[in-house]
């Protein structure tokens, strides 16, 4: 069967698009097949330690599984393509953007026997947060994985690293929510801001809104935050309201677009395009961080939204030429929500991997691959990695999901753009 | 949820002498629509609308002519005030207030003691922020509805259901209007998966909609699974 593609990313590339090429610069064409991004992949199956309960629907399972596709697919060459380990985060990079005493408490409580009645103030020791031992490790883990990814791609070892358990967009300062303990994302932008004083440009498609990476700059004007999720009114953490617009000096720097529930591909992908080209060309940041979370698809149990896998591979495309227009192609990317782990993630994040780094990929899943994790999959595996155009029914509201996600966008661009055109720093 | 919570306690006021040029000046500066006039300390006397200077205005629709125009500068407050004022005080709950403005179709209560001095303002505007806040989260949360049976015991059964699921409320509002001998309920959990608690609602017998009874998204993706 014919795989989908985008236009223009079909392989081979032929959007037509010239791609402007800035004198002395070594910007590519993201179109041109024969572009050799250098990227790397952080991974080793230590991160299979942030894990809360048996039952709990954010599983390292779903990074195992992800990141055995993208082998299984030889998405990793060793050479242009690698597999890098992560550290651990120091005290020093967690204390940038979490209290001292939060801090404090995640490592006492991660303690075997910790009293547990303490978490409740941190957020820790509830259905979504639980407490676990080792907690303070393993999330320090995941933050120094993203950490790794910053560092590889400021110094320009890689121009693209994919932190895959990273992503944990709701911790906030010093509270645990929504699965998430310390905030990678906040972690590495604080650092990014700090040694190299880049405009940093945080965009995030997770269904949920980013809150705890928002709330971290929500004053700052180096960084802006960009998060397209279900609307608030449906879905948590019930914020990203296109009237949360920063504070302070980092007021305008925040913007928020909050979705129809049942939004479709084409509605999202015009959105994003549109808004993203606009905010980037006003704030022209130096380097993006995306939370790549992937439970916008239609089969996540814990969203509304029904996008499909056209939707991740889209997003990843227009993120990176932005950052190949504006960042000389540095792009720091990390995971997020996705909680159908069997039919949609692995397949969602190899699409990512796969786009970020420049690489085709066919769409048979390998039979090696299927054959690993079927047996433990309660449902069959869809054995191509695109969902094919007609695998979904089409939303019988379409038009008014349209229409409404439209003047939402408009309504934004109406408030925001004045703003952030106005408050971003001169050239 | 007292007035005193949720007034504004800066409140620019003017005395019966000010000329209405002043207090149209001071309305549009400050874009309010309400000015408490006082008298020595504070003691409330009247107030003065935006609608009760703009009566007191030439109309737009003629030529003013010179002394028609310096009207507002020669008039002052004390001749277009009212001076039955509806006042309300801080200790009186924020429903009652919300109920005075709107039974009296005014825009704005003063906040007096109880020797009649102004503390404060509480308009139109402000309890609907304060309203919008009640309504709305303050932390992460999703919302869920539930409809009840209108009689004892049928909201703690529930509750004890969601606390068994470790699940803390945010906020709950179950408004006193009954269809049928139920209420709904609307909950506000602090979790980003309410799906167990849902389903064992469900269980007991309870009718639940994530995020609305209306609406309930968990339903639209059944023919996927």
């Amino acid at each position: 069967m014919e795989a989908r593609s985008p236009p223009g990313f079909s392989p081979g590339g032929h959007s037509g698009k010239p791609s402007p090429e800035p004198p002395g610069s070594q910007l590519r064409s993201p179109d041109d097949s024969s572009i050799s991004v250098k990227s790397a992949l952080i991974w080793n199956e230590s991160f299979r330690s942030y894990r809360f309960q048996q039952d709990h629907p954010f599983n390292p399972r779903r990074l195992e599984m992800a990141v055995s596709l993208i082998e299984a697919l030889g998405l990793i060459d060793g050479v242009q393509h690698r597999m890098i380990a992560p550290r651990t985060a120091t005290d020093e990079e967690l204390l940038r953007v979490h209290s001292p005493e939060y801090v404090e408490a995640v490592r006492r409580l991660s303690r075997r026997g910790a009293e547990r009645s303490e978490g409740e103030q941190w957020g820790l020791g509830t259905e979504d947060n639980p407490i676990f031992v080792g907690m303070h490790e393993a999330t320090a883990r995941v933050v120094g994985g993203t950490m790794r990814a910053a560092e590889l791609v400021v110094s320009g070892e890689v121009d693209r690293a994919f932190a895959i358990a990273g992503g944990l967009h709701h911790a906030h300062r010093d509270r645990a929510s929504g699965f998430c303990v310390y905030s990678d994302l906040g972690a590495a932008i604080a650092w990014i801001r700090e040694t190299t004083g880049a405009r940093v440009m945080y965009i995030d498609y997770d269904a949920h809104h980013g809150d705890g990476v928002q709330g971290l700059f929500y004053s700052d004007p180096g960084v802006l935050t960009l998060s397209l999720h279900e609307s608030g009114r449906f879905l948590f953490p019930g914020t990203g309201f296109i009237d949360e617009l920063g504070e302070g000096e980092g007021y305008g720097f925040s913007l928020n677009v909050p979705m129809e529930p049942q939004t479709e591909d084409d509605s999202w992908i015009g959105i994003y395009r549109e808004i993203l080209g606009e905010a980037a060309a006003a704030f022209r940041p130096e380097i993006i961080v995306l939370q790549s979370g992937v439970d916008a698809h239609v089969l996540d149990p814990l969203a509304h939204l029904r996008c499909t896998t056209r939707l991740f591979e889209e997003s990843v495309r227009i993120t990176a030429e932005v950052a190949e227009e504006y960042c000389g192609g540095r792009m720091i990317v990390t995971g997020g929500g996705g909680y159908a782990i069997w039919r949609v993630v692995p397949r969602a994040w190899t699409l990512v991997w796969a786009t970020m780094t420049g690489q085709t990929v066919k769409d048979p899943i390998p039979r090696s691959w299927l054959d690993r994790w079927e047996e433990e999959s309660p449902r069959m595996l869809p054995e191509l990695l695109r969902d094919p155009a007609d695998s979904f029914p089409p939303v019988p509201r379409r038009t008014e999901i349209e229409a409404t996600n439209r003047r939402t966008l408009e309504a934004l661009k109406r408030t925001a753009l004045p703003l952030l055109n106005n408050r971003s720093r001169p050239l | 949820m007292l007035v005193r919570d949720h007034m504004r306690r800066e409140v620019i006021t003017v005395s019966p002498d000010d000329t209405l040029a002043a207090a149209l000046r001071i309305t549009r500066g400050h874009r309010i629509r309400h000015l408490p006039v006082v008298l020595g300390d504070n003691d409330l006397i009247g107030i003065l609308s935006d609608r009760d200077i703009r009566l007191a205005m030439p109309s737009p629709l003629t030529v003013p002519d010179s002394e028609q125009l310096s009207y507002l500068e020669k008039t002052p407050v004390a001749m277009v005030m009212t001076r039955e004022v509806i006042a309300v005080g801080e200790e009186e709950t924020l429903e009652d207030a919300a109920k005075l403005l709107y039974s009296h179709r005014i825009g704005a209560l003063p906040v007096v003691d109880a020797s009649n001095r102004v503390r404060g303002i509480l308009s139109e505007t402000d309890i609907l922020r304060s309203f919008t806040r009640i309504l709305g989260v303050s932390r992460p949360s999703s919302r869920v509805e539930l409809r009840l049976p209108d009689r004892p015991g049928a909201l703690g059964r529930a509750l004890i259901i969601l606390s068994e699921h470790g699940l803390n409320i945010m906020s709950l509002i179950l408004p006193p209007n009954r269809v049928d001998g139920m209420k709904v309920a609307v909950i506000h959990l602090e979790t980003i998966d309410p799906r167990e608690a849902i389903e064992a609602l469900e269980a007991a017998g309870f009718e639940a909609g994530w995020p609305s009874l209306a609406q309930d998204l968990r339903k639209l993706d059944v023919n996927l699974a």
